[in-house]
């Protein structure tokens, strides 16, 4: 009877759970990042994926979370300032490029001017979202007028509707564009394109968040976001 | 006991209106984002409400008088849309009337769009609010004595015009009560409409779509604009509390 319980003692205490809030282009990479973690600290890590600028109100409201990725710096320096977080870390970088989608106007797409046509139905994410944050930044400095008929939530919802053959076109990181083998994508010219840097911090308070923070600038972390796109900062 | 689930739901609406920003509230109505999603957000729910009522009519007519397996069946979709998640029905809308859709496709080569346009909120819209229509309004007329109705036929009225004078008058709370209640669903949909319809400000974005997007940019204007929401529920109830909460008067809609 004793056994029983020490075992079922031992099983709990050992593992305990490391949750992180994490930006939505961070979907796919999420799986080989948290098998890294929980080889290198034997904790049980937990990712949950949403829009970067919904995470400074989340965190706020006491969302379970020890450590936040966003998808660009500016997203970060909010959360910062509003002294939630503390220990920032760049992890990686990321770029803007097209996908497009398998339709008639899809195949056409050869450049990011295509886009303003009013024939391609395009999606952009919201500009309250980094990647909508980074599409204004870049059809600004291009000085190009897109039509989008839906700003998306997120970077993944923008990529769905492609996906889905809504949509002819979108903006998405070039990470989440690798993730999507079925869909075409058309890369933007360096001297226009905007990159953004992800970056990682501890939430206020969590002492489990320092390991995973070291964990993450790591050379084997920076090989496995390699794999998927990401750019070393 | 009773206490918990009264503060269950009670606080988080006193919470909301507690944190109302008074002193911008003017600036937060009137802001393009607010005052556009406003504006769309009343229209597509008024066109969504009277299609309600132009195809719910007739509908919950045929499943109060029907008995059979087929009215059984219809009987159960019309329901699905109620305890189905909007997020569902979205998907489901797409794949029916989305570029790629089953019917979309069609419509698509005769030039109709409807996804990430303002007709497709009204059918989001639209489809989520017919049920509470049609329930409403079926449930009035199984209640409702045929045999009126069958006198004025027996005296020289055509089907239609007993239904017209006879049925319709004394059903005429209960459409007007599914009419208010589908309006208010159709008010609050955000699930099927940011799947089905996109999300674009003065097009797409409608109050419940505003909200979710200004949280995330100003969240005190998100405040505001819940609030309206609220404010117009609680309107709703007042407006019905004799069906809901009272003995049924028959004078409501005289």
């Amino acid at each position: 009877m004793a056994g029983i319980f020490i075992g079922v003692g031992c099983a709990g205490a050992d593992r305990s759970t490391v949750d992180i809030l994490a930006a939505s282009s961070y979907t796919d990479v999420a799986e080989p990042l948290e098998a890294l973690l929980e080889e290198e600290l034997g904790v049980d890590v937990e990712f949950s994926f949403g829009s970067s600028g919904s995470f400074l109100e989340q965190i706020r409201q006491g969302a379970p979370a020890s450590v936040v990725i966003t998808a660009d710096g500016a997203t970060m320096q909010r959360i910062s300032d509003a002294g939630l977080v503390d220990s920032v870390v760049s992890i990686a970088t990321n770029e803007l490029v097209i996908v497009a989608a398998d339709t008639a106007v899809g195949r056409g797409i050869e450049s990011v001017t295509d886009l303003s046509s009013s024939d391609v139905l395009v999606v952009l994410c919201a500009s309250s979202a980094p990647c909508g944050a980074a599409t204004d930044a870049l059809l600004e400095g291009i000085g190009l007028d897109v039509d989008a008929a839906s700003r998306e939530p997120n970077v993944r919802a923008t990529l769905t509707k492609v996906r889905l053959g809504e949509a002819d076109a979108a903006i998405v990181y070039r990470t989440d564009a690798l993730a999507s083998p079925g869909l075409r994508s058309v890369a933007i010219a360096q001297a226009d394109n905007v990159q953004v840097t992800s970056r990682a911090a501890a939430v206020v308070g969590r002492e489990d968040a320092v390991r995973v923070l070291e964990v993450l600038t790591e050379p084997a972390a920076m090989a496995v976001l390699a794999t998927a796109g990401f750019g070393s900062p | 006991m009773a206490a918990v689930p009264a503060l269950l739901l009670g606080v988080p609406l006193c919470a909301l209106m507690w944190r109302l920003p008074w002193s911008n509230l003017g600036a937060a109505l009137s802001s393009d984002a607010a005052t556009s999603a406003l504006v769309l957000s009343l229209v597509t729910s008024l066109i969504a409400t009277a299609l309600c009522v132009v195809f719910g009519l007739p509908l919950a007519w045929a499943l109060a008088s029907g008995t059979g397996p087929t009215t059984r069946v219809v009987r159960a979709l019309c329901l699905l849309p109620i305890v189905l998640p909007p997020v569902v029905g979205g998907v489901a809308l797409l794949l029916a009337f989305g570029r790629q859709g089953i019917v979309g496709q069609w419509l698509a080569d005769v030039g109709v769009q409807l996804p990430f346009t303002t007709a497709g909120v009204v059918l989001a819209q639209t489809f989520v609010a017919l049920p509470f229509f049609v329930l409403s309004v079926e449930a009035a007329l199984r209640q409702l004595d045929v045999e009126y109705a069958d006198v004025a036929i027996v005296h020289g009225a055509s089907p239609f015009r007993a239904f017209v004078s006879v049925t319709l008058p004394s059903v005429g709370p209960a459409v007007l009560a599914g009419a208010v209640l589908a309006w208010a669903r159709a008010l609050g949909e955000f699930g099927a409409t940011v799947t089905f319809a996109g999300s674009l400000e003065g097009r797409t974005q409608t109050l419940p779509l505003a909200v979710y997007d200004l949280l995330e940019r100003d969240p005190a204007d998100a405040v505001v604009l819940s609030a309206v929401l609220v404010v117009v529920a609680v309107a709703v109830l007042v407006g019905l509390r004799d069906r809901w909460f009272g003995v049924f008067r028959s004078d409501v809609a005289t």
